[in-house]
């Protein structure tokens, strides 16, 4: 099973969506995320949704498809959504940012109001998740999870110099 | 105002926090590389990402070990890990035997977190700052360690037959070997005399308490306790040592005037 991961970087900034791992149950995916997201800085949270949980829609789609109805899904009591946002090409390493929650009754719901609440800016992306079908690391887990990885240090490939020095010592190819 | 505890140690107690310090860092390098072994061999690709940070940290706290040895005695950590004959090491059985198959990489994993969980804030409370600060970086990290293998162990535990039979032979091999772990090297009770190690003699009670606790949470029964000698020396050398050192050594060896990697 495919969970989309969401990664905050510091207190106040937004969780990002920063791509996916497998997990068999929420657990599993959490600590899998920690494992390939959070083991450089910086990380101080990070979060977890089934990927079949995430309503997505690029600008394309909405063009194509029209405005999301804002009476889908159940007609039933408002949950909370998290809505997230790509505002942005020149990012790389990040998709959509948390910019914000609805209270709706289904993702399409949630969508719409996001939209119409949406300033002049376009939006390329949007992503809605129901707040419940998150499962986010514990604040209380951060030393351990987290903050080693500050006193970490690594060399980026290129800083490896295996190859001069050979050729210092004279080995002639 | 410093006491005596503070400064380094001279003389036999200086020789009992070397071959101390030697222990523990061996212990880390040894299954750090044994959980290195799963690097591009992983059930999953995430597990084989999670199984080469783990062993990435246990190598990083032996070279926190490795480095309060150095201030004692002035030896030099890679010197230690890569042109150490294998009779020079301290390391246990129990982090020596190769890999195994997932269950008994995740079981030894979390017996060995266990131990740590239970060792580490007792050295953290050494009157030695070297060592407690060591210690405490270290202890920080092995939380999300056991909280990784103990994920692995109720899987295992209480997962289908063949996770939970293969966990059982895990658990069959593993568990004597605790005892290896635990037991005090003949210098250690120099050591707890003079006040370096905190409630040392509590530890293998403490360890055993802890694994069988979450054993029992995952309805694995490791049977009776561990036979815990009333000395470890851990001198004699093993053919899974030998056989790992020398994987492990082969590149530093085979140019010993490298000098950038």
């Amino acid at each position: 099973m495919r969970w989309e991961v969401f990664k905050q970087d510091a207190p106040g900034k937004p969780h990002q969506a920063v791509g996916s791992v497998h997990g068999a149950d929420p657990e599993h995916a959490l600590l899998n995320a920690r494992h390939v997201f959070g083991r450089r800085p910086a990380a101080v949270s990070v979060w977890v949704v089934p990927a079949d949980r995430v309503l997505a829609r690029t600008a394309e789609e909405l063009a194509a498809e029209g405005p999301p109805r804002a009476a889908g899904g159940d007609a039933g009591q408002a949950r909370r959504f998290h809505v997230f946002r790509k505002s942005s090409h020149r990012r790389s390493m990040t998709f959509v940012d948390h910019v914000g929650d609805v209270d709706a009754v289904s993702h399409e719901a949630a969508l719409a109001a996001a939209i119409a609440a949406d300033g002049p800016e376009p939006a390329l992306a949007w992503w809605v998740v129901a707040a419940d079908d998150v499962t986010r690391s514990d604040p209380e887990d951060a030393p351990s999870w987290f903050e080693p990885a500050r006193d970490k240090t690594y060399k980026q490939q290129s800083a490896y110099g295996t190859v001069t020095p050979r050729r210092e010592r004279g080995a002639a190819p | 105002m410093t006491t005596a505890l503070e400064t380094p140690p001279t003389g036999t107690l200086r020789d009992a926090l070397v071959a101390r310090l030697t222990a523990l860092a061996d212990d880390e390098l040894l299954l750090g590389h044994r959980d290195s072994e799963w690097t591009s061999h992983g059930p999953l690709l995430e597990e084989d990402i999670a199984i080469s940070n783990l062993a990435q940290d246990e190598i990083g706290h032996a070279v926190l070990w490795y480095e309060v040895r150095a201030r004692l005695d002035g030896s030099d950590p890679d010197d230690l890990a890569f042109h150490r004959d294998p009779e020079g090491f301290r390391s246990c059985l129990l982090v020596e035997m190769p890999r195994g198959d997932w269950a008994f990489t995740m079981l030894r994993q979390f017996l060995f977190d266990c131990y740590e969980a239970e060792a580490l804030p007792r050295l953290a409370r050494s009157p030695y700052p070297p060592l407690a600060e060591a210690a405490a970086k270290a202890h920080r990290e092995e939380l999300f360690h056991l909280r990784h293998a103990g994920l692995w162990v109720r899987r295992l535990g209480l997962g289908t037959e063949e996770s939970r039979s293969r966990a059982l032979a895990a658990l069959g091999v593993l568990w004597p070997e605790v005892g290896g772990l635990l037991a005090p090297l003949p210098t250690d009770a120099d050591l707890v005399a003079a006040g370096y190690l905190p409630d040392w003699e509590a530890l293998p009670g403490a360890v055993v308490a802890r694994a069988r606790a979450a054993l029992g949470a995952a309805d694995l029964d490791p049977g009776r306790d561990p036979v815990v000698p009333a000395v470890n020396a851990r001198d004699r050398v093993s053919p899974q040592r030998a056989e790992l050192l020398a994987t492990l050594q082969s590149v530093a060896r085979a140019d010993p005037e490298a000098v950038v990697w």
